[in-house]
């Protein structure tokens, strides 16, 4: 077998072109600085950065995390250093990196994203924007405008009219339809779609009768959450007119895979980060060997190729 | 920031709940601190999901060569999973991580506060300040539910401290809180400690904390939290402290990065958890 063939990972999602499919998710990998000895921030397709809002957030008590059976509930709030901070503290970093760099971000009310979107659209060193519609953690925003087509509409409308970015609408998992607000996003004028964020949980210490985490309820992550999150985006590919990313419990090469296969142009790591911080190289290696052993040249020879008998 | 496969020399019960992990991994034992941490993968499966977080409790750089020991109380599944482990089996480490203590100045003299498996940092501090040439008079006050939890108390003995213990029972020691007798015998003392270095639950940590303030001494705190990722990036060992100037209330400092090591008037101690 030849080992130099040329290998493609290169996919195209609207105007976003990225080199390999494999992207962080917002909230695991910090602004990248955090892994940046681990892992080189150039070799992943894309990064998405922690959350961030019009003003810094200190985000919810602690205790903040659990850990389930194969998962992570967490309850963070959307802790983040605001705008300015972000803008003159981080993106210097940021900035000079050979990686596209994917701003997530979160408002309290529709005319919030919009003056953030509007913030972002003339700094140098962002590729795109992810519209937070889908943390279940704080009061006002989040999952409430997510759940709703109706918000979805008018907050995907607010980021789009305000940016040329390309935009990323990332979708919550508690819904009773997903593919309806997945509809609302695209006709609002979303590039792209994302899911799953985490999905909506609970624990509770039977011997103290208190919830796990401080916020009472949270959002669960991990290989838990993945055969929600492939069918998900599984029913959205069958109606979407623009790409989508999955993401979900993603932890191997075979878990970016069925992704893959059911139709996602590119998936995101997010859990996975934290129990081994090489896990995207490992996924970036195993796309090329996966194609290579099957005397494939292109990762687009797999997206949506599901064979259902 | 590493992340190695170290190989276990040992894994020894000490007690019914407290075990020594002795593991050789040159890399991370040349570059790791007194009080700071590594975060260990126990197995290569998904059960239990996350790292666990550990402090070094003893270097050994030459027996063999790299070689240190980790201190842990089994209080979980992961816990559980890692004290059935055997001598020749491979746990991977992320690592060195944190900020850990600050070592005194040449002349102070020095006490220790430890509760519990709080204890698990403290012997690395004490061989480094040892080993640092500290002329000043040493103390450890460790306390316990009973005797059972009083380990390696020969250890800061050989290191020329002066060892007071305390157990809830009175198995051993003095009886009750270690926090309870301490503060009546520092007011005792001639000439205060230069600093106490405490590692222990919550409320034990913030007794140390508020009577080192009464009495003027500084204090470094090892913090424990529940964490995801060691790093800084999941933001869920949050620690309450207070805010640098012009950042909001609360003010949440990551106990990975920020700590596990703080200065006892750097944090905002929470009512409900004491």
């Amino acid at each position: 077998m030849a080992n130099d063939s040329p290998i493609s990972l290169t996919v195209e999602l609207g105007p976003l072109r990225l080199k390999n499919p494999v992207m962080v998710a917002s909230g695991t990998f910090g602004y990248g600085q955090e892994y940046a000895e681990l892992v080189p921030p150039e070799r992943l397709g894309a990064m998405v950065v922690k959350g961030i809002s019009l003003e810094p957030r200190s985000g919810n008590p602690p205790p903040r995390i659990w850990e389930t059976c194969g998962g992570m509930l967490n309850a963070i709030g959307l802790q983040n250093v605001g705008l300015r901070a972000f803008v003159e503290e981080k993106l210097p970093w940021l900035n000079p990196l050979p990686v596209p760099v994917i701003v997530n971000l979160f408002g309290n009310t529709v005319e919030e994203y919009g003056k953030l979107a509007a913030a972002l659209d003339g700094q140098e060193g962002i590729a795109g924007l992810e519209i937070n519609i889908s943390c279940p953690n704080v009061k006002a925003g989040g999952m409430i405008f997510g759940s709703d087509p109706k918000m979805v509409f008018q907050v995907v409308s607010a980021v789009r009219s305000r940016t040329n970015l390309p935009v990323i609408t990332k979708l919550t998992p508690n819904v009773t339809d997903i593919t309806v607000t997945a509809r609302a996003a695209q006709d609002a004028g979303t590039d792209i779609l994302s899911l799953i964020n985490t999905v909506a949980g609970m624990a509770v210490d039977a011997q103290t009768r208190q919830p796990r985490l401080a916020n009472v309820v949270g959002g669960l992550s991990g290989p838990a959450i993945k055969p929600i999150a492939l069918r998900m985006v599984w029913q959205v590919v069958q109606v979407s007119t623009v790409p989508v990313i999955g993401l979900g419990g993603i932890v191997s090469v075979e878990d970016a895979l069925e992704f893959l296969i059911v139709g996602a142009k590119a998936i995101q790591v997010g859990t996975a980060n934290f129990i081994n911080p090489g896990v995207t190289l490992e996924i970036i290696d195993g796309l090329e060997d996966y194609l290579r052993q099957r005397n494939l040249e292109d990762i687009n020879e797999i997206i949506g190729t599901l064979e259902v008998p | 920031m590493l992340l190695r496969n170290a190989k276990i020399l040992f894994n020894n019960p000490v007690s019914l709940e407290l075990y020594h992990m002795a593991l050789v991994c040159p890399d991370i034992a040349a570059t790791i601190q007194p009080g700071q941490f590594l975060m260990v993968r126990i197995q290569d499966r998904l059960d239990p999901l996350l790292r666990r977080p550990f402090a070094v409790h003893r270097l050994y750089p030459n027996d063999p060569p790299g070689s240190f020991e980790m201190l842990y109380k089994v209080v979980g599944r992961g816990t559980q999973l890692l004290s059935n482990m055997l001598a020749g089996d491979s746990v991977n480490l992320l690592g060195p991580l944190g900020r850990g203590f600050r070592l005194p100045e040449e002349k102070g003299s020095v006490l220790m506060v430890a509760g519990g498996i709080g204890i698990a940092p403290l012997p690395y501090l004490a061989e480094t300040i040892a080993a640092s040439g500290c002329k000043g008079p040493s103390v450890l006050w460790f306390g316990g539910k009973n005797s059972a939890d009083l380990v390696c108390v020969q250890h800061f003995n050989d290191l020329g401290f002066t060892v007071q213990l305390v157990t809830e029972d009175g198995s051993e020691g003095r009886k009750g809180l270690v926090t309870g007798h301490l503060e009546q015998w520092l007011t005792q003392q001639n000439e205060l400690p230069g600093v106490i270095y405490s590692c222990g639950p919550y409320p034990m940590q913030r007794s140390v904390a508020e009577m080192a303030a009464r009495l003027g001494i500084s204090s470094q705190l090892s913090m424990e939290a529940l964490m995801g990722c060691g790093v800084g990036a999941c933001l869920s060992c949050s620690l309450r402290c207070r805010p640098p100037e012009g950042t909001q209330e609360p003010h949440y400092a990551n106990v990975c990065q920020d700590g596990p090591v703080f200065d006892g008037e750097e944090i905002v101690w929470d009512e409900s958890s004491s």
